[in-house]
């Protein structure tokens, strides 16, 4: 008998966006059964309804046979359903065990026990192989130690089906693996897990089973075994999709941004930038190679004027950059693409329109003497909505109501909807759909081709080893290696550069540093 | 593509349709736990509750404090709407309203006053007073880091007590010891639009400021960025906005209005002079009048109008029967809660239907939305 059984749900927001039309999904116990489809295909509703947190239109939940109803998260815990979600939800200032505990704390008496909870959270992190040490505040930790502090609060609250929404969108490869030995310990364990993801590989790796979502309906459920990734993509899209992106001979002559010497310094005065020097060209793609935290999205920010600089010069289209301000980056031709669109891409609470045009508030189309021209900028937005297939119910709709992947869409909009001549960019296709990731890269090496400069970082090297021109590999705020990306340039050789086991000498590097 | 604009109004109209119910539903909650409260404590409840319900319009001139309430909460929930839609916390309307009070009394009182010019000089003084002090806790947190909840309340006693001193000391009064100033002289007084009523040109400032604060969040970049700071300020200035100067700027327009406010009260027909404490709180009820209309504007008068009837009858029914007027605070104190919190309808219909029936058709409007 399944586990859990999802028969003919529907779902319609209010505002009338279909997210769910006649789902099916049938989960068997001690499985990895992986949901896929495209951004705005409905997982995440999906999800959130056999979570409790949103309610069905229509159709019924059968856990163990039995017929249920979750009218909140409540109901669906004490089931035994737990979920991480896609934006996680901590107390950033509370410690670890405060967060697993909160809501279900061992008491002594009316008091929290403190030694029980911090006992306990460390041997549910013994084992199930999650592990994250207890006491530092939630926001010291990095994201992947903070997604392990979610699975940890759904386990401590004895969850047998754990629902994990895109949980490695936010994780660097190596993270990944760690990820996946702890699902698989997990499910040696008697746990059921649901996991949802737009790369085919990691679902091909972890999962047992696969239901596929198109558009609201569930397309079909295969066993992992029975398919490949290209027929799994087929039945996802409807259509044949490559992820090879052609690249024109471009004029790379021309210098567009330099950085000498860069210092940056963090809050906590740690060195993060250590003396780097680079240059980019007109026409070319340089990949930041580097483990995430070895300064890529610090360099990143500081280009961009959103991170102050202890020391160095960066020139933008020949102008001393350092002292100017975002805005008079972006005059200059800067686009930037942000690694955390929620936290600094986008104002969620504002609308589609309003979020497409917040970098252009000083341009005559939109702006004339201090007054909105509410048509015009409505008129863009209507038209990058129509371009870069955002699936939105119109421009006034808020972004916050938008799938993950069509946030991403939103913000690739924005930056890219003009030709730059600078264009900033960290992991531009996190959490999107293989068909936006296509289409995304396309968009950016259009760009490229059209004479754009672009800086790119990514925790993909798949995606760096498409779309770079050149890379660079960084190691604790130094460049440690330099390439020209060619067919022979493999993921195994940027990584002993990665991890600081080898370093080229300045000779070696010169050639690829121009 | 095309029928995207008329789904678009339909939201927003639904939208509204369901805070309004809302709001309304709390209302509803929040006078039957009154009347429960009036009934264990009143020796007379029913016509205490009689009083509070319909006191207010009883008489020609009970319509005209009403009305009177109406005009300034107004004001004091723009103000407010504004910092809370740029996401500061700024209390500092009150202060600003003593201040603006002071500003527009010296004008009233000075020969200027006795001319043509003693009511837009009085204003524009009033205003500029007030917008100074609202960027004042601006500025501070700007520059300064400091929280701006905290400077702006101590700037609130501050103006009170400068307010207090002043009056005792150094403003014209009719004779020693009492603690009101002159009565201004005519031209500095705000005409009566109703006679023998409370309701004078206020009532014109407030539609009118009704009006240009919807414009400039609405319509004018200045607003954009404000909304946008408001919703997040770190990517606003991702985005190039100047997110300080617009969050020094925002609390320097509602204080602004603050000021107005001040001038408001004292050259209006209500005092027609400077009295000590002559706010009586009201101020502070903008944080109210914003928080359930959202802060938009053109909601603020809507609330304004429904808060300030309860708030005159139970000032009426203070008067009238044994039922003090602090009641109010319970109908208040339970609507935010209600507001703010997520309570829907769904949970009421729940509180009373233990099974509420689960499989409905779906939406027809769905078929539009694809
Ligand atoms: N709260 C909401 N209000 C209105 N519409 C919503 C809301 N949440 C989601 N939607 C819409 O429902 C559809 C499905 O969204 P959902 O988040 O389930 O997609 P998803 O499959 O998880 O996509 P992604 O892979 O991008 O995360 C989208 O079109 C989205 O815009
Ligand atoms: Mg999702």
């Amino acid at each position: 008998m399944a586990l859990l059984e999802a028969i003919g749900i529907g779902k319609t927001y209010p505002g009338g966006v279909v997210a769910n039309d006649g789902v099916n999904l049938v989960i068997e116990p001690g499985e990895v059964h992986a949901v896929v489809g495209e951004n705005g295909a409905g997982k995440s509703t999906l999800m959130k309804i056999l979570f409790g947190i949103e309610q069905p239109n229509a159709g019924r939940l059968l856990l163990d046979g039995r017929e249920v109803h979750f009218a909140n998260p409540r109901e669906a815990i004490d089931a035994g359903i737990g979920m991480v979600f896609q934006h996680f939800s901590l107390v950033p200032t509370f410690s670890v065990y405060e967060n697993v505990v909160l809501g279900s704390e061992p008491r002594n008496g009316i008091r929290l026990d403190r030694q029980r909870a911090i006992a306990e959270v460390q041997e549910l992190s013994e084992r199930f192989r999650l592990k994250v040490d207890p006491l530092p505040p939630v926001r010291a930790l990095p994201v992947g130690q903070q997604q392990r502090v979610e699975i940890l609060k759904a386990l401590y609250r004895n969850a047998r089906i754990l629902i994990l929404d895109e949980p490695t969108a936010v994780l660097a490869p190596q993270e990944v693996q760690e990820l996946f030995v702890a699902i698989r310990s997990l499910v040696a364990q008697g746990k059921t897990v649901i996991f949802i993801a737009h790369k085919l590989p990691e679902v091909l790796e972890i999962s047992n089973t696969i239901t596929v979502m198109r558009q609201g309906k569930t397309v079909g459920q295969v066993k992992t075994s029975e398919v490949t990734e290209k027929s799994l993509a087929a039945m996802m899209v409807g259509r044949e999709v490559s992820l090879r992106v052609e690249r024109k001979q471009t004029d790379q002559s021309e210098c567009v941004a330099s950085v000498e010497g860069l210092r940056v310094v963090n809050a906590r005065g740690t060195e993060v930038v250590a003396g780097l020097d680079l240059n980019v060209h007109a026409g070319e793609i340089v990949g930041l190679v580097g483990v995430e935290g070895n300064g890529q999205a610090e360099t990143l920010e500081a280009i961009a004027g959103l991170r102050s600089i202890a020391e160095g010069t960066i020139t933008i289209a020949n102008e001393n950059a350092a002292s100017l301000s975002v805005l008079e980056r972006r005059g200059l031709g800067l686009a930037s693409i942000p690694e955390d669109r929620i936290a600094e891409g986008l104002a969620t609470g504002s609308s589609v329109a309003e979020n497409l045009v917040a970098t252009r508030l000083n341009d005559r189309r939109y702006v004339r003497n201090g007054l909105l021209d509410l048509k015009a900028i409505k008129a863009h937005a209507t038209k990058l909505i129509e371009q870069f297939s955002i699936r939105v119910g119109g421009p006034s709709y808020a972004v916050g109501t938008l799938s993950g992947g069509n946030m991403q869409k939103v913000v690739v909009a924005r930056e890219l909807c003009e030709q730059p001549k600078l264009l900033l960019v960290n992991q531009p296709t996190r959490g999107v759909d293989l068909g936006a990731t296509q289409f995304i890269w396309r968009t950016i090496t259009d760009a490229r081709d059209k004479g754009a400069a672009v800086l790119l970082s990514s925790a993909d090297l798949s995606e760096l080893l498409a779309l770079s021109d050149r890379l660079v590999v960084l190691y604790r705020g130094k460049i440690v290696a330099a390439f020209v990306n060619t067919p022979d340039l493999t993921p195994e050789t940027l990584g002993t550069y990665m991890l600081g086991l080898s370093t080229q000498t300045a000779d070696e590097m010169k050639a690829a540093l121009k | 593509m095309s029928n995207i604009p008329a789904i678009d109004r339909a939201s927003r109209w639904k939208t509204i349709r369901r805070e309004t119910l809302r709001a309304l539903a709390a209302l509803a909650i929040a006078l039957l736990v009154t009347f429960i409260v009036v009934l264990f404590t009143s020796k007379a409840p029913f016509e205490a509750f009689t009083q509070l319900l319909t006191a207010p319009v009883s008489r020609v001139r009970t319509v005209g404090l009403w009305i009177d309430d109406v005009v300034k909460l107004t004001i004091t929930g723009l103000a407010f709407s504004l910092v809370f839609q740029a996401r500061q916390f700024s209390m500092g309307v009150q202060g600003q309203v003593y201040i603006g009070a002071l500003a527009a009394t010296y004008v009233a009182l000075s020969p200027l006053g006795a001319t043509w010019a003693g009511i837009p000089l009085g204003i524009t003084a009033a205003m500029l007073a007030g917008a100074v002090y609202g960027f004042l806790p601006g500025i501070a947190k700007a520059k300064l880091g400091a929280n701006e909840i905290v400077s702006s309340l101590m700037l609130n006693y501050i103006a009170i007590e400068l307010c207090n001193f002043l009056v005792r000391t150094n403003l014209p009064k009719p004779q020693a010891g009492v603690l009101t100033t002159n009565d201004f002289p005519d031209s500095a007084v705000f005409p009566a639009l109703v006679a023998n009523t409370r309701i004078d040109l206020g009532l014109i400032f407030a539609l009118v400021a009704v009006v240009v604060v919807w414009f400039a969040l609405y319509r004018t970049s200045w607003g954009l960025k404000l909304r946008l700071v408001g919703h997040n300020a770190r990517f606003a200035e991702y985005s190039g906005i100047k997110a300080t100067f617009i969050m020094v700027s925002a609390m320097t327009a509602s204080g602004a209005l603050g000021g107005l406010l001040g001038s408001m009260f004292v050259q209006g027909q209500t005092y027609g002079k400077l009295t000590v404490l002559f706010e009586g709180g009201l101020a502070f009820e903008g944080i109210l009048v914003a928080i359930v209309a959202r802060s938009r504007p053109l909601a603020v008068p809507v609330v304004a109008l429904f808060y300030g009837y309860l708030r005159q009858g139970a000032q009426l029914m203070n008067i009238r029967t044994d039922v003090p007027a602090e009641v109010i605070g319970v109908v208040t104190a339970i609507i935010i809660l209600l507001v703010s919190s997520s309570f829907s309808f769904g949970f009421i219909k729940k509180l009373f239907n233990r099974d509420p029936a689960r499989v409905s058709a779906p939406v027809a409007a769905g078929g539009a939305a694809k």
